[in-house]
C-alpha cells in the first residue's frame, strides 16, 4: 500500500515536472531556443528525456518497492533469503533492452545531426548569410565584420538571417569556449584553430551568454551577448561602424570589455591596480605601446588591433576620462 | 592475540576444527574491554617470528611508519586520505559560499580559481582513489586468503610517495604565486602562462603520485593472479577483488599517458636547471604546436580515472547488497565481467569530454557510441543489484543504508550521462554546472557513498569494533539529503546558462538554486561531523564484536578482528564464491548451529 503511495507520489512529481521540462523553463531543459539549431538541441533533449525518465522512474520505483517489500519486519536477523543466484534469460533482458534505447537516441541525434551542425547558406527566404569572425581574448570577445566594423562584447546580428560564425583565439591568448544558450551549443574558441558554429534568430532581442572555459582571473566576467536586430537596423548599424572613424562607441565597448574588467569601471581598480588619472591614459604612445604588449602581468589585450580601435580608445577616454568611482 | 577464548590447534587441523574455529569466532569478544587498532599486537608477533627487528621498530609511532603489513598500510592509506578529505571538503564549503549570492565579494578570483584546482585534484587524488586503494590493501589479501600482498615494501613506497605527493599539493598554496589555477584538467595554454611556482608543484604532485598508483596497481596484479588460496578460482573469487583488479589495470594502461601529458606541460613551462635553460612548444599556437593535444594526453587518462574511482566502489556494493539481503548476489559472472567490459569501453571514449573543442562530427560520433556502450554494462550491473535486493530479508543497517543511497543517487548520475554522451547535446550543457551536477553524483554520491558504506560495513574487521549505529544513521541521513540539495539544483543552473568555474556571477535567477546549493553543501558538512564523532566515540568506548558480526560471505570474515600479522592460521578451502556461506550451511547440518545466532 505505502509502495503504491509512493508510486503516486514519483508519478505526481513527474508529471508535476513534464511541463516545466517542455516549457524549457526552471531549468529543466535548455533554455528556451530562439534559433533552428538551439530548437534542434531543444528536441533532442525531450527526446532523450523521455527514456532517461522512464529509466529514472523505473529503478527508483523498483528500488522503493524492494526496500519496503523486503524489508525484515519479523524475521530472523540472519535468516537467509531464496538462494537465487540469477537468471540468464532475465539478465538478457535488462542487457538488450537499454542497447535498443541507446540506437533509438543515437538514431534520433543522427537525424537531427545536420541540422544543429551544418550552416545554412542562406535563409529560407533568400537572404544570404553573415559571416562574422569570433576571436576570445583574455577576457573580452571581439567581432569583425566582413566590412571590416568591430565590436567588442555584444554582437549584433540581423533577425532571420543565418550568422555563420568563425571562432577563435589569438595564438599568444588561451582556450575560450563561445555560448549564447539561446542561440545554441557551445564552440571553443581555441588558440591558432579556428572553429565555426551559427545562428539564426528568429526575432529582434538580446541574448546573453559568457565565456565557457575557465581562461583565467576573470573568467567569471567575460560574458558575451548578441543584440538581434531588425535587418534595417542592422544595415544601418554596421555601415556607422564600418566607415572606419574613430568612433566613441567602439572605443567605450574596448574599455569596458579590455581594460575596465581588471581595473574598474571607474578605473579604480580591481585585481589589476587603479589607473583613474594615470597619464597613460592620455598619451596615445604610451597607451598604445603597453595595450599592445602588455606589461607585467597585464596581458596584451590589444595586441592585433587596428589603428583605428587604438584611436578609438583614445577618442573615448578624452571624451569621458575615467572618474574612479 | 586478539582471538577470542583459547583453543589453539594443531597445525593439521581438519575440516571439523575449522567449523570450530569459525563457530567460536561468531561469539563476540568480551575478554577484551579495551580497543586495539588492527593488528595492535603486530610488533610483538612479528618480534617473535623475526627476532632481529630492532628494538625501535616495535615503537607505537615508529612501527606504524616502517610497518610492511598490508593492513597497517590500507589503514594508514584510509587515515592520510579521510584528512584530505576534511581539507578538500573544507574548500568546497568555502567555494559554496562565495557562491551562495551573486556578487559575493568573499574569496577573490585568484584564491577562487586555486581552490577549484585543489578541490578537484585533491578529491580525486588524494582521496577517492586513495581510500579505494587503502580498502584494496586491507581486504584484498584478507579475501583471497594470503598472508599479505606480493611485495610488501613496494607497498610501503607506494603508500609513502602518496603522502607526500598530497603533502606537495596542499603546501603549493604557499608557494611563490599561490597555488595552480587551471582547473584539475590543467588546459594548456592557461597553465602554461601562469608565471607562479604553484603550476610547477602541481605537476611534480601528480608525477609522484602517479609512481605511488602505479607501485600499487602491480601489487595489486601480481597478488590478485598469484597469491589466491586453493580452491578460488576467479570466478570464486569476491566482486571485490575482481573490480580492483580493473581498477589496477586501468591504473596501468592510462597512468604512463598521463605522466607523458605532464612531463610535456612542464616542458613547455620552460625549465632551467643551473644556467641551463629548456622550453618546448608541444601545446604552444604561436611555434605551431597544438592545445588540443594536451586535451587527449589528459582525458586518455582522464575518463578511465573516473571508472578507476567507480569500479571499485561498485565492488563495495557487490560485498555489502548480498550481505544485508541475505541473498547471493544476483549473476556473478554478469557483475563479474560487466567490471571488465566497463574498463574496457572506457578507455575507448576519452575525447566525448572533447565535444566542444571542434574534432569532426565523425569523430564525435564515434565517441558518442562508445560512451553510450559504457551505459550497458553499467546499466547491467544495476539491475543486478536490484535482482539482488528481490525477495531478499532486507536489514538497514548503516552500510546499507549508504549500499541504497548509492543505487539512488548514482542511477542519477548514470542517467545524466547519457544527456552528455548524445553530443548536440553536450553542447549545451559541456563545461556548465549540468556536468559539475553530473560528476558530484558519479564520485560524491556513487563512489563516495559506496566507500561510507565500505567503512561502515568492515570497520569491525579492520578494528574489532562496530560503528555507532544511531550516529551511523544521522551521518546517512544527514549526507543523503544535503547532497541532493546540493547537487540536484545544480542541473537545473547548467542548464539556465551558469558555466562551471566562475568565481561570480551577476545573475539574480541563478541565486535561488545557488543558495540552496549552498544550504545543502552544509547540510553535507554536518553529516561528516557526525562521522567523525561516531569515529571518535568508537576509537573511546566502542562495542567488541565477533569475527563475523554481519555473518557476511567472504573469506576475510574468518580471520580474527582485527586480523593477526599473518592474517590466517590456516584459511578454509574454497568451494564457491561464498566460503563462509557454505562453511555456515555445513555447519547447520551438522548440528545446532542455529542456536548460536
Amino acid at each position: 500500500m505505502r509502495a503504491l503511495l509512493v508510486l503516486a507520489g514519483l508519478l505526481l512529481l513527474a508529471a508535476g515536472l513534464a511541463p516545466a521540462a517542455l516549457g524549457g523553463n526552471g531549468g529543466f531543459a535548455p533554455v528556451t531556443p530562439e534559433s533552428p539549431n538551439a530548437e534542434r538541441i531543444h528536441d533532442t533533449w525531450i527526446f532523450v528525456s523521455i527514456f532517461i525518465v522512464a529509466i529514472f522512474v523505473l529503478v527508483e520505483v523498483l528500488l522503493v518497492t524492494f526496500i519496503w517489500r523486503y524489508r525484515r519486519q519479523r524475521r530472523e536477523r540472519f535468516e537467509d533469503g531464496p538462494q537465487i543466484h540469477g537468471t540468464t534469460s532475465i539478465e538478457l533482458m535488462w542487457t538488450v533492452a537499454p542497447v535498443v534505447i541507446l540506437f533509438l537516441i543515437g538514431g534520433f541525434v543522427f537525424y537531427k545531426l545536420p541540422g544543429i551542425a551544418d550552416v545554412p547558406r542562406a535563409s529560407a527566404s533568400g537572404e544570404e548569410r553573415l559571416v562574422v569572425r569570433v576571436t576570445g581574448r583574455q577576457y573580452y570577445w571581439q567581432y569583425e565584420y566582413p566590412n571590416g566594423a568591430v565590436a567588442i562584447d555584444k554582437l549584433r546580428a540581423p533577425a532571420g538571417v543565418p550568422v555563420r560564425l568563425e571562432v577563435t583565439a589569438p595564438d599568444e591568448d588561451v582556450i575560450h569556449s563561445w555560448w549564447i544558450p539561446a542561440l545554441g551549443g557551445k564552440i571553443d574558441a581555441i588558440p591558432g584553430v579556428t572553429n565555426e558554429t551559427w545562428f539564426e534568430a528568429k526575432r529582434p532581442g538580446t541574448y546573453d551568454g559568457q565565456c565557457a572555459e575557465l581562461c583565467g582571473l576573470e573568467h567569471a566576467t567575460m560574458l558575451a551577448s548578441v543584440e538581434v536586430l531588425l535587418a534595417a537596423e542592422f544595415a544601418a548599424w554596421l555601415a556607422e561602424r564600418g566607415r572606419g572613424r574613430a568612433s566613441i562607441e567602439l572605443g567605450e565597448e574596448e574599455w569596458r570589455g579590455a581594460c575596465a574588467k581588471c581595473h574598474g569601471l571607474g578605473g579604480e581598480g580591481g585585481i589589476a591596480p587603479q589607473i583613474t588619472g594615470s597619464p597613460v591614459l592620455a598619451d596615445r604612445e604610451a597607451l598604445e605601446e603597453i595595450v599592445r604588449n602588455g606589461r607585467g602581468e597585464m596581458p596584451a589585450v590589444g595586441s592585433g588591433w587596428s589603428e583605428e580601435q587604438v584611436d578609438a580608445l583614445i577618442a573615448y577616454l578624452r571624451e569621458s576620462p575615467p572618474s574612479g568611482s | 592475540m586478539s582471538r577470542c577464548g583459547p583453543g589453539r590447534r594443531d597445525a593439521a587441523s581438519s575440516v571439523a576444527s575449522i567449523f570450530c574455529e569459525y563457530e567460536r569466532s561468531l561469539r563476540p569478544c568480551l575478554t577484551t574491554s579495551s580497543i586495539r587498532l588492527a593488528t595492535g599486537d603486530h610488533s610483538e608477533m612479528s618480534s617473535s617470528a623475526a627476532p632481529r627487528t630492532p628494538g625501535w621498530h616495535r615503537g607505537r609511532v615508529a612501527s606504524w611508519l616502517v610497518t610492511t603489513d598490508h593492513k597497517r598500510i590500507g589503514i594508514l592509506y584510509i587515515a592520510t586520505a579521510l584528512a584530505f578529505f576534511v581539507l578538500a571538503g573544507v574548500m568546497a564549503m568555502l567555494m559554496r559560499l562565495q557562491l551562495a549570492q551573486e556578487d559575493v565579494d568573499l574569496l577573490g578570483p585568484d584564491r577562487y580559481n586555486e581552490l577549484v584546482t585543489i578541490h578537484g585534484t585533491a578529491m580525486i587524488f588524494l582521496v577517492v582513489v586513495p581510500i579505494l586503494a587503502g580498502l584494496g590493501n586491507f581486504l584484498v589479501p584478507l579475501m583471497i586468503g594470503a598472508r599479505d600482498v606480493a611485495f610488501p615494501r613496494l607497498n610501503a613506497l607506494s603508500y609513502w610517495l602518496f603522502a607526500f605527493g598530497g603533502l606537495v599539493l596542499m603546501l603549493s598554496f604557499f608557494a611563490d604565486g599561490g597555488a595552480a589555477k587551471s582547473g584539475w584538467t590543467a588546459y594548456a595554454p592557461l597553465s602554461t602562462q601562469d608565471p607562479g611556482s604553484g603550476q610547477d608543484l602541481w605537476i611534480l604532485s601528480i608525477h609522484i603520485l602517479t609512481a605511488s598508483s602505479l607501485a600499487g596497481a602491480i601489487n595489486f596484479i601480481v597478488t590478485i593472479q598469484n597469491m589466491r588460496t586453493r580452491g578460488m578460482s576467479w570466478t570464486r573469487m569476491p566482486l571485490f577483488v575482481w573490480t580492483i583488479y580493473v581498477f589496477a589495470w586501468l591504473l596501468m594502461a592510462t597512468l604512463p599517458t598521463l605522466s607523458a601529458g605532464l612531463t610535456m606541460l612542464l616542458l613547455d613551462r620552460g625549465i632551467s636547471i643551473g644556467g641551463w635553460e629548456a622550453q618546448t612548444h608541444f601545446f604552444d599556437a604561436a611555434q605551431g604546436g597544438s592545445a588540443v593535444l594536451y586535451q587527449h594526453a589528459f582525458w586518455f587518462f582522464g575518463h578511465p580515472e573516473v571508472y578507476i574511482m567507480a569500479l571499485p566502489a561498485f565492488g563495495i556494493i557487490s560485498e555489502v547488497i548480498p550481505v544485508f539481503a541475505r541473498k547471493p548476489i544476483f549473476g556473478y559472472k554478469a557483475v563479474a565481467f560487466s567490471t571488465v567490459a566497463i574498463g574496457f569501453f572506457s578507455m575507448l571514449l576519452w575525447a566525448h569530454h572533447m565535444f566542444t573543442v571542434g574534432l569532426p562530427n565523425s569523430l564525435n560520433a564515434f565517441f558518442m557510441v562508445t560512451s553510450m556502450a559504457v551505459a550497458v554494462p553499467t546499466g547491467v550491473k544495476i539491475f543486478n543489484w536490484l535482482a539482488t535486493l528481490w525477495r531478499g530479508n532486507l536489514i538497514f543497517e548503516t552500510p546499507m543504508l549508504f549500499a541504497l543511497g548509492f543505487l539512488s543517487i548514482f542511477t542519477i548520475g548514470g542517467l545524466s550521462g547519457i544527456y552528455l554522451a548524445a553530443f548536440p547535446i553536450d553542447w549545451q550543457v559541456h563545461d556548465t554546472y549540468f556536468v559539475v551536477a553530473h560528476l558530484h553524483y558519479v564520485i560524491l554520491g556513487g563512489s563516495m557513498f559506496a566507500i561510507f558504506a565500505g567503512l561502515y560495513y568492515w570497520w569491525p574487521k579492520m578494528f574489532g569494533t562496530v560503528l555507532d549505529e544511531r550516529i551511523g544513521k544521522w551521518h546517512f541521513w544527514l549526507m543523503f539529503i544535503g547532497f541532493n540539495v546540493t547537487f540536484f539544483p545544480q542541473h537545473m543552473l547548467g542548464l539556465e546558462g551558469m558555466p562551471r568555474r566562475v568565481y561570480t556571477y551577476s545573475n539574480g535567477e541563478w541565486e535561488g538554486y545557488n543558495l540552496t546549493s549552498t544550504i545543502g553543501s552544509w547540510v553535507m558538512g554536518a553529516g561528516l561531523l557526525f562521522f567523525a564523532w561516531n569515529v571518535e566515540r568508537t576509537w573511546r568506548k566502542g562495542t567488541r564484536v565477533g569475527n563475523d558480526p554481519w555473518q557476511a560471505d567472504t573469506l576475510e570474515w574468518y580471520a580474527t578482528s582485527p586480523p593477526p600479522a599473518h592474517n590466517f592460521d590456516e584459511v578454509p578451502y574454497v568451494t564457491s564464491a561464498r566460503p563462509l556461506y557454505d562453511l555456515r550451511r555445513r555447519l547447520r547440518e551438522k548440528d545446532g548451529y542455529r542456536a548460536h545466532l
